[in-house]
């Protein structure tokens, strides 16, 4: 929200620093974010009066003016189409700066000198946004009656500072002027002034003659209406404009400009109707069944019956708190007004505001929450400004369908648990002063607790912690010393779980893995991308954005393809890459969350084939302490047939490894070759063992043999080595597969494995008797199984 | 029988200084001192010597066969230091050449970051909780105070499954896991991923990441939470870290702050990276409001404690000076790799 320094010096005489004020202001819970001088640049502009207008004797688009600067006269050539005999201008005299920081001089314009130049608003260095570009581009006519030889930088207010201030959403009762300011009386603890509401005494009520008002629905706890005749519909005088300006509002008339005005100086929206288009003579809040509305910005709008509606008894007038309908519009010929300064619920607004995705100052301000007390004084407030303007005459009588005025809140604040709470030691009187300066009304009812009666606008105070945050916030946060806890001593420290988490991605680190991070959506089009079959145990949502972050992930294989798919495209020749994250899926039993299952991926492109990807899970396995895991050909459909193998332990089936298949590289732009490991986190801690524990080093020596076995291709290496250890008993201390040999010498159809076996016993020294029976016995169990020979 | 030994042993050297390899330095051992060696034979002879010559021609004969002996020993090591300043002469490299290359990996600085943010806590004596990220409504708005009409549980701020079931768009719901499952004292962090429907851009992500901290005690003050948090800041920024406490909102705590620190990298002078602010917003935090603190189960007349929250993503961001979020979640090797 943007607050103008100058207007809220009227309030509070604030005299520090610009940036100080800031400062304290934040500091106090108003979140100042920016300063800003309107015109930092602009010096020497000056109003003056057109009086003469000649045609320029050498060039036809030029004219001269001569201009009544209030003390002299001067000349100014201009090519403006705008300006006219009578108008009041901007005008830089010579040694003037404009606001782009060019210097103004006497200029010669083909044999006519032209003592400086009018301005227009972007000249002024003025708000550009809000005005219309004819309006924009031309010269700057001011309203008639402007005095002369006025500096435009106290005119204008270039000197003013917007702040723009980031408003919590519980102080609804900070968007205006005056809640600012009674924040900076509070900080600075400065008095705050008041401002003149209408408050003549009326000796009719006239109004009943032409208006009354029926509230049909609970959403609007208040309505005020208050009438006046129009004298004439002009624009607003200058300094109401500069005001509304600098706040960020455009000037339109000075009957809008006041409503707008009121609200920005007191938050309360207000809404001014041409009461002869109402064509009635009550006002009925209500709900309707009429389907459409044309609201001000003459936009046909959809409209239910759960939105409310200010009508005239039969259709709507005003969509209640959001914006009035163009069927009762001031325009030009508006003879008499109806001023509206109602109340509405926020929650009433917000829906209706959403639902017709129209949001305006008086909508966020209800869906904040606006005090209802407010309407009253912005309804006289508004009318005193009418009138002061000169824009209207009052019709006697004002109509306030107020049902339910709510009591004051009181809350009650111990000192003692204050003070425990903060952990400071302030006395009741101090926090009773800090309170009084906050506008409460506190009364001390015992030594150490304070009553304290709640301003009707303050619609977040309902607790003592409330009171709690109001006191300390004026005390100063920064004042609270920082301690550190007591209380009992807490271990503290990771789960289990979590140190394997940790130790498996250092694991891999270890081995050239980069840990990705990647996006928890995804979509069936990236899933089909995956060769795979439709899943039914998603999780899609309900409002995703857009197709391709429709579905929570199951799998975190196809972000790990989009990870190399990325890096390939970018010419990284190579990649090796995991993540160790959450997937997600149904939960089949009713009344239960999703499930969310860690799963761990592993991927790698470019430098590496299907058994160096292999051998890092193995190391990642042994170092988690699981032994002999099973990697069984098979898979999912992502991963190329001939290339794939499921990895169990002792039957729990850990997850999947395999080489890509050649359709989702396609599909995933993949460099040809690439290989994925996906292991289930669950599985793999409940297989880990992480436990060291420590066993003698063997005092025998160990015996080697070599085995060279001929047999049939197809015959899986794991096959063979699972018969060598069931055949070896405990003697057997280690098995490895050495050569894998096809070619020369080997029937076609046929390998030969060579396995290096080391036996070895812990009590004696083992001999050929030990050892020979139990290679005959492999050998004759792998002839029995796989027709497998020994090579000799 | 004395010349005949003296000749053997001169043989013998004659031999010995022929030899020009270790592998046959051994073959004149054999021939001379082993079990049929020349001297051994020699020595059988003894016997049919008379007795006063015995003692002179064995005292002559170990004379020899310690002179041949020592001989071969000095003869060895001259050969072996051969070998060693031969092999040296072949082996010799240019040990300029690059060294075989090893594969580095690394943590995501994601991950890094959390990493030296769990540490800094579980050295005060926090544990690390857990929660889902598909969680109940209730958990992630009611039981935390957010009133029922606030637009943060609008369809255009967070991402639903189901009418009640939202992705967490915070991770303060572990907040209220770990109170209605636990006793206090409790002392937790909870960092996680948390999702609202924010487009990705250079500072906002759909998918974003959070830590949430809570501490329950009796009499825990707004004091500690100051101190608890100076504290973390100092360690996680440098010992010269100021912190300022400003009053915000959250409906989770009252009186609630945002804590900024002073900018680690001018100091708080001024710089690009804190906008000239001389400060940079870490964190949002505030006393456990009494209405969570019941939600929960726990009674606030006889229980305190503080909350605070912070955004993962720009904390990694601003700490290695990362000018665009979605850097984080693309990948590249040549981002992930900058991170040892």
């Amino acid at each position: 929200m943007f607050v103008s320094l100058n207007w809220l010096k009227e309030f509070v005489d604030i005299k520090i620093p610009p940036y100080d004020f800031g400062e304290a202001l934040t500091m106090s819970g108003t979140k100042v974010e920016t300063l800003t001088v309107v015109s930092e640049n602009v010096v020497n502009i000056f109003t003056g009066k057109i009086t003469k207008i000649e045609p320029h004797p050498n060039a036809d688009k030029l004219i001269v003016c001569t201009v009544d600067m209030g003390t002299d006269e001067r000349v100014i050539v201009t090519a403006a189409k705008n300006v006219f005999e009578g108008a009041i201008v901007p005008v830089a005299v010579d040694g003037a700066v404009i606001a782009d920081g060019t210097k103004i001089g006497t200029n010669d314009f083909r044999g006519v000198l032209s003592y400086g130049m009018f301005c227009s608003i972007e000249e002024l260095g003025m708000n550009t946004d809000l005005f219309s570009k004819e309006i924009m581009e031309g010269i700057l006519i001011l309203p008639a009656g402007t005095p002369l030889g006025m500096d435009a930088r106290e005119l204008f207010w270039l000197n003013d500072v917007i702040i723009d201030v980031e408003l919590t959403a519980n102080r609804s009762d900070c968007q205006s002027i005056i809640g600012i300011a009674r924040e900076a009386s509070a900080t600075l603890d400065l008095p705050m002034a008041g401002f003149t509401i209408y408050a003549a005494t009326e000796s009719s009520n006239q109004i009943a003659d032409y208006l009354s008002v029926k509230i049909e629905d609970q959403a609007c706890p208040r309505y005020v209406a208050k009438m006046l005749k129009v004298k004439k519909i002009e624009a607003s005088p200058l300094w109401m404009q500069v005001k509304l300006l600098n706040s960020g509002v455009r000037p339109i008339n000075n009957i809008v400009d006041v409503t707008n005005y009121v609200m920005l100086e007191l938050g309360q929206p207000l809404h001014a109707f041409d009461y002869d288009s109402l064509q009635s003579q009550e006002i009925v809040v209500k709900t309707t069944t009429d389907k459409k509305i044309v609201t001000l910005d003459d936009k046909e709008r959809n409209i239910d019956e759960t939105m409310l509606m200010i009508t005239n008894g039969q259709a709507p007038v005003a969509v209640a708190g959001v914006m009035g309908g163009e069927n009762s519009e001031i325009t030009e010929k508006t003879s008499l007004i109806v001023l509206e300064a109602a109340n509405f619920n926020k929650g009433s607004v917000r829906l209706t505001a959403k639902q017709l995705g129209l949001r305006t100052e008086a909508s966020s301000r209800f869906e904040k929450g606006v005090d209802p007390e407010l309407a009253g004084i912005a309804a006289l407030r508004a009318t005193h400004l009418l009138l002061e303007i000169g824009a209207c005459e009052v019709i006697e009588g004002l109509i306030d369908v107020y049902p339910c005025v709510e009591a004051l809140k009181k809350v009650n604040l111990d000192v003692n648990w204050f003070n425990a709470f903060v952990g400071i030691s302030l006395t009741i009187a101090e926090i009773s002063k800090m309170l009084t300066r906050l506008f409460f009304t506190v009364e001390k009812i015992s030594d150490h607790v304070l009553e304290v009666e709640v301003p009707s606008y303050r619609l977040d105070i309902e607790l003592k912690e409330d009171l709690a945050e109001e006191v300390v916030r004026i005390f100063g946060y920064d004042m609270i010393p920082g301690t550190i806890m007591g209380g009992e001593t807490m271990v503290g420290g990771k789960t289990p779980v979590q140190k394997f988490q940790d130790a498996l991605k250092n694991i891999l680190v270890g081995q050239g893995y980069y840990e990705t991070l990647t996006s928890s959506f995804t979509s069936e089009k990236r899933l089909q991308g995956l060769n795979s079959q439709r899943e039914d145990n998603l999780i899609p949502l309900i409002n995703p954005l857009g197709e391709e972050n429709s579905i929570m992930r199951h799998t975190l294989v196809g972000h790990q393809l989009e990870v190399i798919s990325l890096n390939y495209s970018r010419k990284n020749p190579f990649g090796q890459f995991f993540e160790l994250s959450n997937t997600y899926r149904k939960n089949e039993k009713p009344g239960e969350l999703p499930i969310e299952e860690q799963k761990l991926a592993i991927s790698s492109y470019g430098s590496e084939d299907y058994f160096d990807l292999k051998g890092a899970v193995e190391l990642l396995l042994a170092q988690s302490g699981i032994k002999y895991p099973e990697f069984i050909a098979g898979g999912s459909d992502f991963l190329h047939p001939g290339r794939k193998a499921e990895i169990f332990v002792n039957g729990i089936k850990l997850g999947e490894i395999g080489e890509i298949h050649p359709v989702v590289v396609k599909n995933y732009e993949l460099p040809k070759r690439c290989y994925v490991c996906q292991l289930s986190f669950d599985a793999l801690f409940e297989c880990s063992s992480l436990d060291n524990k420590f066993t003698d080093l063997p005092k025998f020596p160990a015996s080697n043999r070599d085995l060279a076995i001929l047999l049939k291709s197809d015959i899986p290496a794991a096959a063979v080595e699972a018969i060598i250890r069931k055949n070896s008993g405990e003697i057997l201390e280690s098995i490895d597969l050495f050569d894998v040999y096809t070619g020369a010498q080997i029937p076609d159809g046929y390998k030969s494995l060579a396995y290096a076996l080391n036996f070895r016993h812990h009590e004696r020294t083992l001999n050929d008797n030990d050892i020979n029976p139990v290679i005959d016995q492999i050998l004759s169990e792998l002839k029995r199984s796989f027709d497998a020979q020994l090579r000799e | 029988m004395e010349l005949e030994l003296k000749q053997l042993r001169d043989r013998c050297l004659t031999d010995l200084n022929d030899v020009e390899e270790l592998k046959t330095l051994d073959n004149v051992r054999i021939k001379y001192l082993g079990k049929k060696g020349e001297l051994t034979i020699a020595l059988k002879g003894m016997g049919k010597l008379s007795s006063e010559e015995r003692p002179i021609i064995g005292k002559l004969a170990n004379e020899i066969r310690e002179e041949i002996e020592n001989n071969i020993s000095a003869q060895k090591q001259l050969l072996e230091h051969k070998e060693i300043e031969a092999q040296i002469r072949e082996e010799s490299i240019d040990v300029s050449l690059p060294g075989k290359k090893h594969l580095a990996g690394n943590l995501h600085p994601l991950t890094t970051t959390v990493n030296e943010l769990k540490e800094i806590f579980l050295g005060m004596g926090f544990s690390i909780a857990e929660g889902p990220e598909i969680e109940w409504a209730k958990y992630n708005f009611d039981y935390l105070n957010v009133p029922q009409d606030h637009s943060a549980r609008d369809l255009q701020d967070t991402f639903y499954y189901q009418d009640d079931i939202v992705l967490r768009t915070q991770t303060s719901p572990v907040q209220v896991r770990v109170m209605q499952e636990q006793k206090p004292p409790l002392r937790i962090i909870s960092p996680g991923r948390v999702y609202r429907c924010d487009e990705i851009d250079a500072t906002h992500s759909p998918v974003f990441h959070q830590m949430e901290g809570l501490v329950i005690d009796k009499g825990i003050t707004m004091s500690d939470l100051k101190g608890t948090l100076d504290l973390f800041a100092k360690k996680l920024f440098g010992e010269q870290t100021k912190t300022k406490f400003r009053p915000h909102q959250f409906y989770f705590t009252e009186p609630s702050a945002e804590m900024d620190v002073t900018c680690f990298k001018c100091g708080g002078v001024g710089c690009k990276v804190c906008s000239n602010t001389g400060w940079i917003e870490i964190l949002g935090c505030g006393m456990v409001h009494p209405n969570v603190l019941r939600l929960c189960g726990i009674d606030p007349d006889e229980y305190s404690g503080f909350a605070f929250g912070m955004g993962l993503d720009r904390i990694t961001l601003t700490k290695y000076g990362i000018t665009d979020l979605r850097l984080l979640f693309e990948n590249d090797l040549r981002f992930l790799a900058q991170f040892k």
